[in-house]
């Protein structure tokens, strides 16, 4: 059972290819100590290997941690707000009101942008407020873009 | 150049107006008011000089100080060159530092190399607040700042300009600022040509009585105000000013509470600063006489014989109660047509301004130590204040339970709860399900030994009660029409349990409203029906609804004309706008809304410890 089911929500999950772009950023940061442990191991002791086969594991986890919280990550839009979940261990739902978004930023770094998606963020008042959607397809994510931008100009409330 | 006073034709009698329309300085003595800096800098150099080594300072630094002041003459000489640098490249800047009221916001243009322009838009302005650092108070200055909701460095700090010409600025800004407003709300033209000369006419067309006759202790003429008002509204004294007259004066004001300065020490000195202050020295004593050696040896090595270890942590509680102190001086609440004023400052005097329906968040706090006297402290969320938040965003430093409700009367006058006083009372000292509020389960215990009864939600038909704490009990209020966002999060041990962790999302500021350890179902459907109140709340806010209850204008009541601008009929407040025109004992009325508590029967005073 999720957190927070609410009624006839049309969940939009996030797409797949998050997936790999996320697990190519771990990689990355894993493979620095990977390497390095390696080449200490074949220069020095060869206990320094355990060191490599930690970051392994840990990588792996990663892996699979990474497969675990982007087949969690959704979004539905609702007629008055947009409602974000995310997270397995620690879920957490997001309602954010169009009336309250003061700006939607959309972002994507070259990985992301190598396998055609971005990250939608959605931006209130309140520093607290934690709504982005990662792994949103381009094409889709301009679009949502610029729906919200629209719901929000339409129901703007002042603060 | 001296205080730019431009005079310029407006339709109608002439206005001289305080706030300039052309890009003008500040008063030119500001680059001198800043030069204090470098005489504390030179006085600590001194004061390593002379310090006697007992007191343990560093040796080196001492003798940096011997050095730099071994000719007493090169260093007054060094000190008058650093200054006249200081105050030079100040005279620099403030040759480039302007500000004008542009047509529907206040601009400001500043900087030597980078140049830069900042505009705060008068339908975003959040609080305007004239401060007075010591030596600008001394010589009668002050800075105007003037805080929209944008984030850091996003408001505009005016120093220095004469006091009487920063409260004529902050007064028209308020009028302004709420005249565009209305205009917005109406769909009149609202840009500030169209306003000024809207309110230019309302002038001519009306007369009206001073402003005082706003709130003061005017025993209910029940139509007559109420006529003058519906011509003015809420750009009252522009309104009712004879032509030609400087400024816009104050609004009348009306005090609702003040801190007294015994009260204020006592509640510094009742606070955890003080008990560490007197806790630790003791329980070294007892443990050197207990231990002898062993423990002394040990307190003396790590306090290294010398007292400069030990400054910092002196200075750090002694800051503290320094800016309990400073921050608490001489405060005094009062409300005005402009909105919430706070008056406070010991050395430096801060006079806020926070316009109806600028307060995002409100929290109620009160320690341990405070529980015998039933002592609150209550602080806000304010977009725009963002920084020292401590000093600018405390409503209450310190007050009586009754205090505390008229602190939240203030800011929401209209509670939406047939008996606001019980309600919120429960809210500060009840515990489980007293007072309608969802307390957690009991499986909540596990995370929470001490607080899980206290801790519980109630929704109000106009705002969120979230109550917590045991040792230190908390109370938020959020008004269903500031929430910014909601959030629900669950962790995998509540997740055993059931239980999930109910978040409201205010703005930048002290108050962060959360409600933790829900049973999940609760926290679910509070999430729907905030949602769904915040969307309903937002339909109807009007800061007028503010002001009729607070008993400042009778918008609402009057004809229609220009009152009762976003009151549209319908909005909830059909019992309040009715219950006007009665109004005989007191100036605020009206059925089934928070009143200033005094003399409430109905407010339980329970002295539950």
């Amino acid at each position: 059972m999720t957190l927070f089911e609410p009624d006839a929500a049309d969940w939009q999950y996030v797409s797949r290819k998050l997936i790999p772009a996320r697990i190519i950023t771990l990689w990355l940061w894993i493979a620095i100590p990977l390497l390095a442990s390696v080449v200490l191991g074949i220069l020095a002791s060869a206990w320094v290997f355990t060191a490599a086969g930690v970051a392994l594991i840990v990588g792996l986890w990663g892996s699979w941690l990474v497969y675990r919280q982007v087949t969690a990550h959704a979004w539905v839009e609702r007629e008055d707000d947009l409602v974000v979940k995310k997270g397995r261990m620690w879920r957490t739902v997001t309602v954010v009101p169009y009336g309250r978004m003061q700006y939607v930023e959309v972002q994507a770094g070259p990985i992301a942008r190598a396998f055609g998606i971005a990250n939608v963020q959605l931006h209130t008042a309140s520093p607290g407020t934690d709504a982005a959607i990662a792994g949103v397809p381009e094409s889709e994510a301009a679009r949502l873009r610029d729906r919200l931008t629209s719901r929000g100009e339409a129901q703007l409330a002042g603060l | 150049m001296n205080d730019p006073i431009p005079v310029i034709p407006a339709r109608g009698p002439q206005v001289l107006y305080r706030a300039p329309r052309e890009w003008s300085r500040m008063h030119p003595v500001s680059p001198l008011l800043g030069g204090w800096a470098v005489m504390a800098v030179a006085l600590t150099i001194a004061a390593y000089n002379i310090a006697p080594s007992w007191t343990g300072v560093d040796p080196g630094v001492q003798e940096i100080a011997h050095v730099v002041t071994r000719s007493i003459l090169w260093f007054i000489a060094g000190v008058l060159v650093i200054m006249a640098l200081t105050v030079g490249f100040g005279y620099l800047q403030w040759r480039v530092n302007e500000f004008r009221l542009s047509d529907d916001a206040i601009q400001q243009r500043k900087g030597i190399l980078v140049k830069q322009l900042k505009q705060a838009r008068l339908d975003r302005l959040q609080a305007v607040d004239v401060v007075q650092p010591l030596l600008a108070r001394i010589f009668g200055f002050a800075a105007l700042k003037i805080e929209v909701a944008g984030g850091e460095g996003s408001g505009i700090v005016l120093q220095f300009l004469r006091l009487g010409e920063a409260e004529a600025i902050r007064n028209e800004l308020l009028v302004l600022a709420a005249g565009v407003k209305r205009a917005k709300a109406e769909g009149a033209d609202a840009s500030l040509e169209a306003v000024t000369s809207r309110i230019a006419d309302a002038r001519a067309g009306t007369p009206v009585q001073g402003a005082d006759a706003l709130v003061e202790e005017d025993p209910a003429e029940p139509s007559a105000p109420a006529a003058a008002y519906a011509t003015s509204g809420s750009l009252r004294d522009l309104a009712g000013m004879p032509a030609g007259v400087a400024e816009v004066s104050e609004s009348a004001e009306r005090r609702m509470y003040e801190v007294p300065l015994p009260r204020l020490i006592a509640s510094i000195l009742l606070s955890w600063a003080t008990v560490w202050l007197v806790l630790v020295p003791v329980l070294l004593a007892v443990g050197i006489i207990i231990f002898g050696r062993v423990v002394q040896d040990f307190v003396f090595a790590a306090a290294g014989g010398s007292l400069v270890a030990m400054l910092p942590l002196l200075f750090g509680i002694l800051g503290y109660f320094w800016s309990r102190l400073s921050g608490g001086f001489g405060f005094t609440a009062a409300i005005s047509e402009d909105g919430i004023r706070l008056k406070h400052g010991l050395t430096e005097t801060r006079r806020q301004t926070v316009p109806p329906g600028r307060v995002q968040a409100i929290r109620f706090e009160q320690s341990l130590l405070w529980r015998g006297k039933d002592w609150w402290r209550v602080t806000i969320n304010v977009a725009g204040y963002q920084d020292n938040a401590e000093q600018v965003s405390t409503l209450l430093p310190v007050g009586t339970r009754q205090d505390a409700l008229t602190a939240l009367w203030l800011v929401l006058p209209d509670l939406g709860d047939p008996d606001p006083a019980g309600t919120v009372s429960l809210a500060l000292s009840g515990a489980g399900d007293e007072g309608g509020f969802t307390p957690v389960p009991a499986r909540a215990r596990i995370f929470d030994p001490i607080q899980w009864r206290q801790r519980g939600v109630r929704a109000t038909d106009r705002a969120l009660l979230i109550r917590r704490g045991r040792l230190v009990r908390e109370v938020f209020v959020v008004p269903h029409e500031r929430t910014q966002s909601l959030g629900l999060s669950q962790g995998p041990w509540q997740k055993r349990r059931g239980l999930a962790t109910f978040t409201v999302h205010s703005t930048n500021g002290p108050v962060k409203p959360v409600a933790e350890h829900l049973d999940v179902d609760d926290a679910r459907a509070l999430l729907e029906a905030q949602g769904r109140r915040a969307a309903e709340g937002r339909r109807h806010q009007t800061p007028e609804q503010w002001m009729s209850a607070v008993g400042i204008s009778d918008a609402g009541t009057a004809d229609g004309g220009t009152a009762s601008a976003g009151a549209s009929p319908g909005t909830d407040g059909g019992p309040r706008d009715a219950a006007v025109p009665g109004a005989g004992d007191d100036v605020v009325t009206g059925v089934g809304q928070a009143r200033p508590p005094e003399g409430d029967p109905g407010a339980p005073r329970e002295g539950s410890a």
